[in-house]
């Protein structure tokens, strides 16, 4: 195997939850406020059909291919030409997708807090970070993360609790007013967020046990539509109609805290804490990117392809967008289509593909052996 | 890599090719080739005229030819000051000198019969003498005999015990270890009693030959970790080990973390309580500090007397030890990180009084930070190294010149000596020294990411801080365990200290050999029913 280290479920479920919420909390409540008005709350409700999609999708594959992840297994049930190409489509996405995220975070420090700091010094620093930690394995990232997520999710829910002063219950008011569509339209680009549950397939081969992954992967996903309804809850509560018009809504909350007139302004507290989070997520997202492209050309250690691909990845956050509005526009619009198609219905095609040739991996153990001979090799 | 593997022979095969050149070099002063692992002769001349050609040049060896019943010749060999002379005289010269003149002589018959002195050890070869001798125990070899016998009356000079100046407790017992290996064994064997108590003697230094002992409870202890450090140690091969925190550098994990991967104590109840947990330790002669393998992050921050006194306050004092720690971390980086980036999280009022004091000082927060932790650690250092009868009042007049009058000089801000005086309390808190130097260390690096990044700085040197400590193990145990990865049983002892009747199990490690440590239901109760 190319990689040696082994997580838990528990660690697979603890990863993967700030890789979905990290970039959600943040920009959801407006982009899906936009769509779904005051029935916000509702939408990640509906999209969490897709994270429980992308769930079935990532299990059923890795049950035939337990070993195996995505673009071992395309070459297996589409044949080696064509599953090349799919996996090199999918590294493309993976590192774009990557990028993007990066260039997430660095617009809202940038726009937020540090105006003057280059975006270069704030994306590269992270980059820097997040590949030290993928360097480390994927044990050392879940470490890091059971270290992050109770932390940052208490802290979290310490900061909503303080808003609870300022809320209006009765902005959530009327309820389906223009019947059951606005929350739909607000659902699809949850629905985004959601398809990136397919990052599990990428965590699956590397599970300790792998008993408890459905069910803890489905209370991932509970745990995430939770959470997002909360938030959505929560600003539409502050902020009612107007919770669309600011791009985070979120942090632009965090600025009404105030206790005893000194707790106040703790908006920069809540960044320093979601970079916590938005670090699993980069970090993860950095790894399967890693992982992929050094199966993909069949290194024996994913280890010294890190750092450079951070580089190209910082490179392409850079690029990914002239602005924040752009970079808006294209989670809005082109996101959802774009996680559809690779993270869904890419998927699917090779699930089908894979059930009606009836294939499985059945020289598992040549696998093992022939990787775990090209491990020894390396450690000599 | 590569390069470094050609040059890495083992030492003494590069000795051996060093003496080799030398021998070629004619010019060279040859040392006396003796082979030492040579048996004993059965002629006493010849024997002595070996011993005497090792020990060339060492007047500090005493060699003393008398007669066994005044018949049969034989030599007594010690070295001065490691051996007990009124004993010798005693119980071993004046026996044998004084007993019949047609005894038998052989090494049995005088040990069993002649010698008395209960350890005693027959010896065969030179080396094995040698060895005797400079541990101590004098050797008697006999004429017509192929063997002699060393006499267990090693006696030195040492420091008596007493209670560890670096580590003390209010309540807990107050022994402390001391530099004689012999010493320190027989306070760890007094509070565990059992013979399934270990000592693994082994030998370090190819000049000093420190004698270090692995200590272990055996069907507690994980076998593989004993094997792991014994292989460690064995691996060691330099001239000389002279304290154990050498020995822990050439057997840690990661050399080049600021966190230290073993944990070293002076108090024997810390060592038992950590023997009894699973974990091994490690003693060298020589050296009062006893390495504790596999050490975490976590252990580094109990203190014994977490367990002596009542849990709750035990618990309560954990958590002030973890706040503390992390003030003494991050303080001095919040505080530039909040004047620099982020005045708007300060309230006014306060805002306003430390404006007014800074109003005077030439220097942004990040240097006037960076300047006055330095000055502080100056006067750490230099109140640990000044004799002990000024270091206090330097360090206290040093502090009162610097904090009065560089605030009122303007050079410093009052806030500033606050926020460093703070940190510097805070970081006696950390009960381990080691522990704590990297903590002061790595406050440093963070000031700086402060002044730079701000807040997102913090949380970057945080990240980056968490991710190496993920990365790195200690004897196969992760060093943030049992938090990453969450063992829930280890958890009991880490953000409580729960009640002795409810610690069950041993917080274990990798090795899963005897897990539970007492019997279920010991909490008491008081007795009900009476009026």
């Amino acid at each position: 195997m190319i990689e040696n280290g082994r997580i838990s479920v528990l660690q697979m479920a603890i990863l993967v939850y700030p890789t979905i919420i990290a970039t959600a909390i943040l920009l959801l409540p407006a982009i899906t406020g936009d769509q779904a008005k005051q029935d916000m709350w509702l939408s990640p409700i509906w999209a969490s059909a897709a994270g429980f999609l992308a769930v079935f999708l990532a299990i059923r594959l890795n049950n035939r291919f337990p070993d195996m992840t995505i673009i071992q297994y395309s070459e297996v049930i589409v044949g080696k030409f064509l599953g090349k190409a799919i996996g090199l489509l999918f590294i493309l996405f993976l590192a774009h997708n990557c990028g993007v995220t990066l260039r997430e975070y660095g617009e809202f420090v940038k726009g937020n807090f540090l105006e003057d700091t280059p975006l270069a010094v704030i994306i590269g620093s992270m980059i820097f970070i997040c590949a030290l930690a993928v360097r480390g394995g994927i044990e050392v990232m879940a470490r890091s993360a059971q270290v992050f997520v109770p932390v940052v999710t208490v802290l979290f829910i310490v900061v909503l609790l303080l808003l609870i002063p300022d809320i209006t219950p009765g902005n959530v008011q009327p309820v389906f007013k223009d019947g059951i569509m606005p929350s739909l339209k607000g659902a699809t680009v949850a629905a985004g967020w959601f398809l990136e549950f397919f990052v599990i397939a990428f965590m699956l081969p590397f599970l300790r046990n792998r008993k408890k992954s459905a069910k803890w992967s489905i209370i991932t996903v509970v745990a995430v539509i939770i959470t997002m309804v909360v938030t959505n809850l929560v600003t539409l509560f502050i902020f009612g109609a107007l919770t669309p018009t600011f791009t985070y809504p979120v942090m632009e909350a965090a600025r009404y805290i105030s206790i005893a007139e000194f707790i106040q302004h703790m908006e920069s507290v809540v960044m320093a804490i979601w970079v916590g989070g938005i670090f699993i997520k980069i970090s993860v997202l950095l790894y399967i990117t890693v992982l992929s492209t050094a199966q993909w050309v069949r290194l024996s250690d994913y280890r010294p392809i890190v750092f450079p691909y951070a580089f190209i990845i910082g490179v392409l956050g850079h690029w990914s967008a002239e602005n924040v509005q752009e970079l808006e526009k294209f989670l809005k619009e082109t996101f959802p289509i774009y996680a559809l198609l690779f993270l869904a219905l890419l998927p699917t095609m090779l699930l089908v593909t894979a059930a009606a040739r009836g294939l499985r991996s059945q020289n598992t153990d040549n696998r093992t052996s022939s990787d775990a001979s090209a491990g020894k090799d390396r450690s000599k | 890599m590569k390069n470094g593997q050609k040059g890495r022979l083992p030492l003494k095969r590069r000795r051996l090719k060093q003496q080799k050149a030398k021998q070629a070099d004619k010019t060279a002063k040859l040392e006396p080739s003796v082979d030492s692992k040579a048996p004993l002769s059965d002629s006493l001349r010849a024997n002595e005229n070996t011993f005497r050609s090792i020990y060339d040049n060492s007047s500090d060896v005493i060699f003393r030819p008398f007669y066994i019943g005044e018949q049969v010749k034989a030599l007594l060999i010690y070295i001065e000051g490691l051996s007990n002379i009124e004993e010798i005289d005693d119980s071993v010269l004046s026996p044998l000198i004084k007993s019949k003149a047609d005894g038998d002589t052989t090494v049995d018959t005088l040990i069993n019969k002649k010698v008395a002195v209960s350890d005693v050890k027959k010896v065969t070869t030179f080396s094995d003498s040698v060895k005797e001798i400079a541990s101590g125990s004098p050797v008697i070899i006999v004429d017509q005999q192929t063997s002699g016998f060393a006499l267990g009356l090693s006696k030195w000079e040492n420091r008596s015990v007493e209670e560890p100046q670096a580590e003390m407790v209010v309540r807990g017992p107050r022994e402390g270890f001391v530099e004689t290996i012999g010493v320190n064994t027989s306070l760890i064997r007094r509070r565990i009693r059992s013979p399934k108590l270990k000592m693994k003697a082994m030998e370090a230094g190819e000049y000093t030959k420190t004698a270090i002992k692995i200590a272990y409870i055996d069907g507690v202890a994980d076998q593989s970790v004993i094997k792991e450090a014994a292989s460690r140690i064995n691996r060691i091969d330099v001239d000389g080990i002279l304290d154990s925190g050498v020995l822990e550098e050439y057997i840690e994990d990661h050399p080049q973390s600021p966190f230290p991967q073993v944990l070293s104590t002076e108090r024997p109840d810390i060592v038992s309580a950590n023997l009894l947990e699973g974990r091994v330790a490690i003693l060298v002669d020589g050296s009062p500090f006893v390495l504790i393998v596999p050490a975490t992050f976590y252990s580094l921050l109990q203190s014994s007397e977490d367990y002596y006194g009542r849990f709750l306050i035990g618990t309560s004092i954990r958590w002030l030890r973890y706040f503390f720690l992390l003030i003494s971390l991050f303080l001095p980086s919040l505080y530039v990180a909040l004047l620099t980036y982020h005045q708007e999280m300060v309230p006014t009022t306060l805002l306003f009084s430390i404006a007014a004091s800074r109003a005077q000082v030439p220097f942004p927060a990040l240097i006037e930070a960076l300047m006055m932790e330095i000055t502080f650690e100056a006067l750490r250092e230099a109140g640990l190294r000044l004799p002990k009868q000024v270091g206090s009042a330097v360090s206290i007049v040093g502090a009162l010149v610097i904090g009065e009058a560089a605030v009122s000089a303007g050079i410093v801000s009052a806030p500033m000596v606050i926020v460093v005086a703070l940190t510097g309390v805070a970081s006696f808190t950390i009960p381990r020294y080691s522990a704590s130097a990297a903590v002061r260390m790595l406050r440093f690096p963070m000031i700086f990411l402060a002044g730079t990044l701000g807040l997102l700085g913090i949380m970057l040197g945080i990240i980056g801080i968490i991710v190496h400590m993920a990365t790195i193990r200690s004897f196969g145990e992760p060093y943030l365990s049992p938090m990453a990865p969450m063992k829930w049983r280890g958890m009991k002892d880490v953000l409580i200290r729960a009640p002795w009747w409810k610690l069950n199990t041993r917080p274990r490690f990798t090795g899963e050999t005897n897990d539970y440590r007492q019997a279920d239901n010991q909490k008491p109760s008081p007795i009900r029913g009476k009026d």
